[in-house]
C-alpha cells in the first residue's frame, strides 16, 4: 500500500514539533511520509532601496529552517518514517499549494497564528482557499491546552459535524481512513433556529427525529467499522452550538465538509469552515467535497 | 574514459560545490535532485559511485538508500553520505525499516556529515574508486 503524505506548513511561530509528534499516531491510518514546508515571505527578504536583494538575509533564515528541519527530521527518521522538506521563498498560498500538488499529499497541516500575516493565512480566508484549490483536506492545528501545550492524539475524539451536504457525506469517508487512531467519532448535527419558524410542535419533533436518524446512520457507519460513535442534536447559532458541544463531548478536534465556495463568497455568508478556523479553540480538519478517496 | 559520480542533493549550493572537486580531480559529475530521480538516473546511467544526501523532497537518501542496496544491479555501486543528518540517527531509521519487515542492508561505504572539505570530499572519492 502507498504510503499516505501529510505536508506539515510551518513558520516557526505557532506550529512546533509537539504538534508534529502527536500526529505520529497518524502512522496507525497509513500516513508515514511527512514533508515539511517553510515558506520565507518575500517582503522579508525583497529588494530594499540602496541595498538590493537580501541574499545574506535569505541563507540565514534558510539555515535557520535547516537546523530546525534537521532536528525534527532525526527524531521522525529514527522512528522508521519517510521524510522530506523544502525551504523556499515567495507567497505562501501558492507555494502550499504548489507543493502539495508536487508531492501529491493527503493532508495538510498548517498553524493558527495569532499575529501579522499568517494569522491571515491560517486563519480563515486563505484556508479555504487552500482547499478550493487543491481538493486536499486541511487541519488546521491549534495550542488549545492552558498549558500551551497539544493535545496528544488530536484524532482520538473527533467531534463530525453534519449539515447533510455533499462535503459533510465526503467528511465522514475521508473520517474513516483514520480508523485505528479514532477512538470515538461524536456526530453532530445543528438545527438553526430558522428551521422552527412557523411550525407546529408535530413538525418540531418530526425534524428532530429526522435529523436523529440520520445522525444514527452516520454512526452506524463508523459502528460497522470498529468505530464507537455518539449522536447529538444542538438547536442554535451553527458555529457557537458546534463550539458548545465539542466543550461538552470532550472532543478533540473538530471535522466539517467545505462547500467549496469562493473564499470571498465564503466569508460573505459568514461560512462556519471559517468561523471554525478563525475561532475555534480546537483543531479544525476541514474536508473538500472535491477530496480524492 | 573518466569515471562518473552522481551526486544526489536537493540544494544547489551543494551540487555546485561538489560538481567543482569532481570536475576538478577529473571524474565526470551526474546530478539529480532527489532520491526518486536519484534512483532513475543511477538505473540508466549505472555511475560508478553515488553521493548521497539523506532529507530531500519526493524520496529520501533513507529510502533511496535501501532500494539501491535491495537491486541486484546497484547493489555493488559504493555509496557516499553527504548529509547534514547524525550517522546514527541514518542507522537507527534503517533499524526501524527492518523492523518493519524489510531486508536488512548493509551500511554505506563512508558517512560524511555536513559540511565537507574539498580535499576530504576528493580524498574519499578517490579511496573508493580510483
Amino acid at each position: 500500500m502507498k504510503d499516505k503524505k501529510l505536508l506539515f506548513v510551518t513558520q516557526f511561530e505557532g506550529l512546533w514539533f509537539d504538534a508534529l509528534q502527536s500526529l505520529m499516531d497518524l502512522r496507525k491510518a497509513g500516513f508515514n511520509h511527512t514533508v515539511f514546508l517553510h515558506v520565507i515571505e518575500r517582503d522579508k527578504v525583497a529588494m530594499r532601496r540602496g541595498k538590493g536583494y537580501l541574499k545574506d538575509e535569505e541563507v540565514k533564515l534558510r539555515e535557520m529552517a535547516n537546523v530546525r528541519f534537521i532536528d525534527w527530521a532525526e527524531s521522525l527518521f529514527e522512528q522508521g518514517m519517510e521524510v522530506g522538506a523544502y525551504i523556499v521563498v515567495g507567497n505562501p498560498l501558492p507555494k502550499i499549494i504548489s507543493t502539495a500538488a508536487e508531492e501529491d499529499v493527503d493532508l495538510i497541516v498548517t498553524g493558527r497564528h495569532k499575529k501579522g500575516k499568517f494569522e491571515e493565512l491560517y486563519g480563515g480566508s486563505e484556508t479555504l482557499e487552500i482547499l478550493e484549490r487543491t481538493s486536499t483536506p486541511v487541519l488546521v492545528y491549534k495550542y488549545m491546552l492552558p498549558s500551551g501545550k497539544v493535545n496528544e492524539r488530536p484524532f482520538e475524539r473527533p467531534l463530525l459535524t453534519m449539515d447533510w451536504s455533499p462535503a459533510s457525506e465526503k467528511a465522514v469517508e475521508y473520517l474513516l481512513s483514520f480508523k485505528g487512531v479514532l477512538k470515538k467519532v461524536i456526530a453532530v448535527h445543528v438545527i438553526g433556529e430558522k428551521e422552527f419558524k412557523s411550525t407546529s410542535a408535530m413538525e418540531i419533533q418530526s425534524l428532530r427525529k429526522e435529523n436523529k436518524q440520520k445522525l444514527e446512520e452516520v454512526c452506524s457507519v463508523f459502528e460497522k467499522e470498529g468505530i464507537e460513535a455518539e449522536s447529538h442534536l444542538y438547536v442554535g447559532n451553527t458555529f457557537e452550538q458546534i463550539e458548545k458541544a465539542a466543550s461538552e463531548r470532550e472532543a478533540t478536534m473538530i471535522v466539517a465538509g467545505t462547500t467549496g465556495k469562493s473564499p470571498l463568497k465564503e466569508i460573505f455568508l459568514g461560512s462556519v469552515a471559517t468561523k471554525l478556523t478563525k475561532h475555534s479553540m480546537l483543531p479544525t480538519l476541514l474536508v473538500p467535497a472535491s477530496v480524492k478517496l | 574514459m573518466s569515471r562518473r559520480v552522481l551526486t544526489v542533493d536537493d540544494d544547489p549550493d551543494i551540487t555546485m560545490f561538489v560538481k567543482t572537486v569532481l570536475e576538478e580531480n577529473g571524474y565526470t559529475p551526474l546530478i539529480a535532485r532527489n532520491g526518486e530521480t536519484g534512483l532513475s538516473v543511477a538505473r540508466e546511467e549505472a555511475p560508478d559511485l553515488i553521493i548521497l544526501d539523506v532529507l530531500m523532497p519526493k524520496q529520501s537518501g533513507i529510502r533511496m538508500y535501501r532500494e539501491l542496496k535491495s537491486d541486484d544491479s546497484l547493489k555493488g555501486i559504493p555509496v557516499i553520505i553527504l548529509s547534514g543528518i547524525a550517522k546514527r540517527t541514518f542507522l537507527r531509521s534503517q533499524e526501524a525499516l527492518t523492523e518493519f519487515g524489510d531486508q536488512p542492508i548493509p551500511e554505506p561505504d563512508v558517512y560524511i556529515e555536513k559540511p565537507v572539505e574539498p580535499l576530504e570530499l576528493a580524498e574519499t572519492v578517490k579511496r573508493l574508486i580510483g
